[in-house]
């Protein structure tokens, strides 16, 4: 079988030109998100569009940090949607986690669990950051360059096996059998990681309040 | 009867690519009123090669994706009964009412898709919209009745021919009262604002459309590019006197173009209160139209 | 005078419970401490008085006392004072009865406070349902002992991303992509 390419040509000039977005308003990044679709900068000159349903939507937007509990729900939009789909992180927090970096509770690389395209770096990116990630995400789709799908689908597995780390994939992925395979596989370090958080730290906690005084 | 057939061919492509072109200046349109700059006129051309150039989505049976197509295939039979620029092609006295049955066959497609997705989203949309189809179905059909009893006839072709000769003999002004009601009317039938509750995107998520994307998604462009042709057609047929080609296009762009304007600046009506709207205003209205057209 | 209803408040309720430490801490806020088996008959005793309004419950761990300090948050829109019911139990194993016959939403809160603080209610059925923390096995995470640093880099594997990376030769898009 020929392997899979980003669509080119009048395919591709369609796609770029008419991106429907699905936005995953988590985080800050929503608040970011009316002034670019409203009056003062518009993207629908761009032919963009929010979209109701992942079924019809072309981009996904990250828009913030993910808690693990709303990236189930994000594996699962993403999933839905039809292919060729392509992902925007926004802001530091889905780059590296940004000031979330040491939450219990928050993903630090977004990278490791979807095929990000496009970053836009900032906390929070102004509405200018996050027009000109569109136009050279239409500029490289329009050109074939961006195959976040394509790479999702080839190493699907390890992509499953990052997302099995931190959360119970089985309820959450569309290959069910897929993913009660590597469920199974990391069970026994995603254990480990449980129990050795349940060591007590009662006396480092004391030692780094007495060093902040 | 070679040209005739020609016609029938071409004249549903024609009627798309303006449907569409008519769906991209609503949103250009749309976008001046919000003081916005707004995507190109032909945007929903772009969209629609994208929507037919992706991978299908999802399938959930044959009656799935047999909906859209018994969706667009209502509207063109339905197309086929309205004369567009003086060239019927299915004529006869009594089509009048033949298309008003038709009308309904679109939503019921649509209703059958809707039901093997089994999203609840959908089927709150198909049951909001054969809802408030009971609704405007009622004050149309009186408007109808009051044009058909003017003219003495219930056939498009009849109607327009009485109609020639100058504004002054366009049926708007005898049945000014009727023509008010359809106009109501179309703007439900349109699936304007403020009685767009079957597609609300911001409660039921599209409704309808809930489940479909890509190649399906794109026919029920096509379906509804077409039905915008077909609803404004009817008004302009009844009430403006046909026209040529070029006439006839401009009227109906001019009828679309008012429920525009409502649309752009009106919040959505919940549905109880659209329906209980046509059932007292419009309705009376049209019922009024009837008695002095059946008196004079 | 000033504080005049706050003080009324503080009356109301030393006047009822011997047992009850009430002070006014500021305009319209006022703070009771009682021991923890007598909190329910407190609130309903305020209920009765007009604090119908069940803010929520909030959670302090003090680790070196060895107890977690329960807060129960009530509003009156009659009397316009705003009471804070500080309650203290063991931090291993303590337990607290359920205000859920008093006030329904208190359930909610119960569950949120036990997720977070592993604070065991008696009575309340939802409990040991997944709430906001789905498919945890570790220690209630906003307990003072639960080292959240050193957890995250162990769950969320910040070390490895690197090697991991280049082994699958996965890049992020780096090429130019407008002159």
């Amino acid at each position: 079988m020929a392997k899979e390419r980003p669509p080119k040509g009048l395919k591709g000039w369609a796609q770029g030109r008419s991106l429907w977005i699905l936005q995953f308003c988590t985080g800050c990044g929503a608040v970011e998100l009316p002034p670019v679709m409203t009056s003062r900068y518009d993207m629908e000159r761009f032919g963009i569009t929010p979209m109701a349903t992942p079924r019809q939507a072309d981009l996904l937007l990250i828009t913030g940090y993910l808690t693990v509990k709303t990236l189930k729900r994000v594996i699962r939009s993403y999933e839905q949607m039809g292919e060729p789909k392509y992902v925007i992180g926004f802001g530091s927090c889905t780059v590296n986690g940004g000031m979330y970096w040491d939450s219990y509770n928050t993903i630090k690389r977004l990278d490791l669990y979807l095929p990000v395209d496009l970053y836009i770096a900032g906390c929070m990116p102004r509405p200018e950051a996050i027009i000109e990630a569109f136009n050279r995400l239409i500029e490289g789709i329009k050109q074939g360059k961006f195959n976040g799908w394509i790479r999702y689908k080839e190493n699907l597995r390890w992509y499953k096996r990052n997302q099995a780390m931190i959360m119970d994939i089985r309820k959450w992925s569309i290959d069910k059998k897929l993913a009660e395979e590597v469920w199974r596989e990391v069970q026994e370090e995603r254990r480990k990681i449980f129990e050795q958080a349940t060591v007590p730290h009662v006396y480092e906690y004391a030692e780094r309040i007495s060093e902040v005084g | 009867m070679t040209g005739q057939i020609l016609w029938a061919i071409f004249m549903p492509i024609l009627v798309i690519i303006i449907g569409l072109i008519y769906m991209g200046l609503a949103r250009k349109i749309t976008a001046r009123i919000h003081n916005r700059y707004g995507p190109p006129f032909y945007q929903n051309i772009i969209d629609v090669i994208k929507l037919f150039s992706k991978k299908d989505v999802a399938n959930h049976g044959v009656m799935f994706s047999l909906g859209p197509v018994i969706a667009v295939a209502g509207m063109v039979i339905s197309l086929l009964f309205i004369p567009i620029g003086n060239r019927p092609l299915l004529s006869f006295n009594g089509d009048i009412i033949v298309l008003l049955y038709l009308l309904v066959i679109a939503p019921l497609g649509m209703a059958l898709g809707v039901g093997e997705g089994a999203n609840p989203n959908g089927a709150i949309g198909i049951a909001r919209a054969l809802t408030l189809m009971l609704g405007y179905e009622v004050v149309l059909v009186i408007a109808a009745v009051a044009v058909m009893i003017h003219a003495g006839s219930a056939s498009f072709m009849e109607i327009i021919r009485q109609q020639q000769g100058g504004v002054a003999h366009w049926f708007i002004w005898p049945l000014f009262l009727s023509a008010l009601a359809t106009d109501i009317a179309l703007q439900a039938i349109l699936g304007e604002k403020p009685f767009d509750q079957p597609i609300a995107p911001h409660e039921i998520a599209s409704g309808p459309m809930v489940e479909y994307g890509g190649k399906f998604l794109g026919m029920l462009q096509i379906y509804h590019a077409i039905a915008i042709i077909v609803e404004t057609g009817i008004f302009v047929n009844l009430f403006l006197g046909g026209g040529s080609l070029v006439w006839w296009f401009v009227k109906s762009f001019a009828v679309f173009f008012v429920a525009l304007l409502i649309n752009a600046v009106m919040p959505r009506f919940r549905i109880g209160q659209a329906f209980k709207f046509y059932w007292t205003y419009p309705a009376a209205i049209g019922l009024v139209g009837l008695i002095i057209v059946a008196i004079t | 005078m000033e504080l005049e209803k706050e003080q009324a408040v503080v009356n109301l309720v030393k006047e009822a419970f011997e047992d009850a430490e009430a002070d006014v801490q500021r305009a319209r806020r006022v703070r009771i401490k009682i021991a923890p088996n007598r909190v329910f008959p407190l609130v309903a005793f305020l209920k009765a008085n007009g604090f119908n309004h069940f803010v929520t419950i909030t959670a302090v761990d003090w680790i070196k006392d060895g107890e977690i300090e329960l807060i129960y948050h009530l509003w009156s829109y009659t009397r316009k004072v705003h009471v804070m019911v500080k309650t203290r139990i063991p931090r291993d194993g303590g337990k607290m009865p359920t205000l859920k016959p008093l006030f329904n939403q208190a359930e909610t809160y119960e569950r949120d406070v036990h997720e977070f603080f592993g604070v065991y209610f008696e009575g309340n059925e939802k409990l040991d349902r997944d709430f906001i923390l789905e498919d945890w096995d570790g220690p209630p995470p906003m307990r003072k002992d639960f080292d959240t640093r050193r957890f995250a880099a162990e769950f969320y594997g910040q070390e490895d991303i690197e090697s991991d990376l280049l082994k699958l030769k996965i890049q992020p898009y780096k090429g130019k992509l407008m002159q």
